[in-house]
């Protein structure tokens, strides 16, 4: 049922529009309220993002994506819009909880999906220094400078590490050709 | 495209997953055919990044209210359905002002027939009020099995029979003055998010003209923007149980109201056809039955935009 919800949208059923909150309010939410910090910040954010969702429902293909990989899509470039705007950072009392390895996952914190299973894996695959930048840099909407700063990573070391990463987490993810990969592999 | 058009696209591509592009590179990749890759394959991968350890919090019930603000907003538009809309770009998309109450026009029109309205709503409201019940779900707790088929009588009896608090309250007339016999009740367990209506004289409806909406008004949406608890038909005589389906969690519940709606329902109601409606005279019932009292209570339902406050006498009484 989840799957018909933007289609449902895209095909202008209003009511589909209270599915949606329901079942990916606390997802968009929860999105905002870590890449943002502030509240207020965060609410003005989902609305945005709600906006983009009911706006791209059309662009949806279930052939291609899970409904919440596409929601998260949406809410992400939103994000990252609203980050590069206010140039609003992370607060440097979450880095040591991002840097710390592994991930400690006998906290309470939930894999809210499969998506988010398998990303995680494909974390797993990549070298400690790229699994490292990603996740400061995607979870925590970090710059290239502040990862360099907060790591002491050369700043060309982190944008290889992003690169190759996010290549190789898309290669696990099915989502990328072989060739690209084979490619950056072998740089 | 040649190989270092390739490698600057990769890298492009790449820096907006995982970090986003400076309007210059925005302007740089658009120059860019997508080539041998799929473009948003690389959002898609940070997307999913994104996820992993991701603390999951509930939406505050205010910003959903605001979001549901949006919607109605949004797909009031004539062109909110065109595919053109759907965005093919990162930036910025125009945003929605968020006033709380549009189509002035409406509320002057409708200022007439809503007071007529609302006198017909007071008397029913004060007559529901008083009728309504209290059911103590104080048995033992049931323990059914997975395979036990109940009807939905039967479903109601269950919940009702079920720990924790349970509130009824009983259906009067609405504004339709066809709908005048109307009669039944509604019984929700705030726990379980759950709940049935028991209904009788409500007219079969032509679903492919109308269908009936139920909205449950709680403490914790704004009152312009009620819970829908679903659509339903009724296409029998005699009593009927329908099932409720919220949209959202509701927040200790003091109203329910049937309203007459397109066939698909709506987002938000006009109102103008009330079937129905059901004020819940006590919060509580069940083992830890305690009733509550107000100061003297305001009971508020909005009509063609405009809203209306009933003071009752009473100490108990629903807060909308």
């Amino acid at each position: 049922m989840a799957q018909a919800i933007l289609q449902s949208i895209a095909d202008g059923d209003k009511t589909a529009v209270q599915d949606c909150l329901k079942t990916y309010g606390g997802l968009v939410w929860s999105l905002a309220r870590r890449m943002l910090r502030n509240s207020d910040d965060a609410e003005d954010a989902v609305q945005e993002i709600f906006v983009d969702i009911w706006k791209n429902a059309a662009r949806f293909d279930p052939l291609q994506s899970s409904e919440t990989s596409f929601v998260a899509m949406i809410a992400r470039r939103r994000l990252i819009d609203r980050i590069r705007f206010s140039q609003r950072r992370i607060s440097t009392d979450s880095l040591e909880d991002v840097l710390a390895e592994p991930v400690d996952r006998s906290d309470k914190m939930i894999q809210i999906s499969l998506e988010a299973a398998e990303a995680a894996k494909a974390l797993e695959t990549l070298r400690p220094e790229q699994r490292q930048v990603l996740k400061l840099s995607i979870i925590q909407g970090m710059s290239h400078q502040e990862i360099s700063d907060a790591t002491g990573m050369p700043l060309g070391t982190v944008k290889t590490h992003a690169r190759r990463g996010i290549l190789q987490a898309r290669e696990f993810l099915g989502l990328g050709d072989a060739e690209s990969y084979t490619k950056e592999a072998s740089v | 495209m040649t190989e270092d058009e390739n490698e600057i696209m990769l890298d492009l591509l790449c820096k907006k997953a995982v970090y986003g592009l400076t309007k210059e590179e925005a302007g740089l990749l658009e120059q860019f055919e997508a080539g041998d890759f799929d473009a948003g394959s690389f959002e898609e991968t940070a997307a999913a990044i994104g996820l992993i350890d991701l603390k999951a919090e509930p939406m505050p019930d205010h910003l959903q209210a605001k979001v549901m603000a949006d919607a109605d907003e949004y797909f009031s538009r004539d062109s909110v359905f065109s595919k053109n809309e759907a965005d093919t770009s990162s930036q910025r998309t125009g945003q929605v002002s968020h006033t709380k109450v549009r189509g002035s026009f409406m509320d002057w029109l409708g200022w007439g027939v809503a007071a007529a309205a609302c006198i017909a709503l007071a008397v029913n409201l004060y007559s529901t009020r008083n009728q309504s019940t209290a059911v103590a779900g104080n048995g033992a707790t049931p323990t059914p099995t997975q395979q036990e088929q109940l009807d939905p009588s039967q479903q109601r009896q269950r919940l009702i029979e079920s720990p924790g608090q349970v509130i009824r309250a009983n259906f009067g007339k609405g504004n339709v003055k066809e709908i005048a016999e109307i009669s039944g009740d509604v019984v929700w367990s705030e726990a379980k998010q759950a709940g049935y209506l028991r209904l009788k004289g409500l007219p079969k409806n032509d679903v492919s003209k109308e269908t009936y909406q139920l909205w449950i008004f709680d403490e914790a949406q704004d009152e312009k923007f009620p819970i829908d608890g679903g659509t339903f038909d009724i296409n029998s005589e005699g009593e009927v149980i329908v099932p409720i389906d919220a949209k959202l969690k509701a927040k200790n519940p003091s109203a329910f109201a049937i309203t007459i709606e397109k066939p698909g329902g709506v987002v938000v109601s006009t109102r103008g056809k009330i079937a129905a409606l059901a004020a819940v005279k006590s919060n509580q019932l069940g083992s830890t039955f305690n009733d509550r009292i107000f100061d003297p209570p305001i009971v508020k339902l909005s009509l063609f935009g405009a809203i209306f406050s009933f003071r009752f006498s009473s100490t108990v009484a629903p807060r909308l």
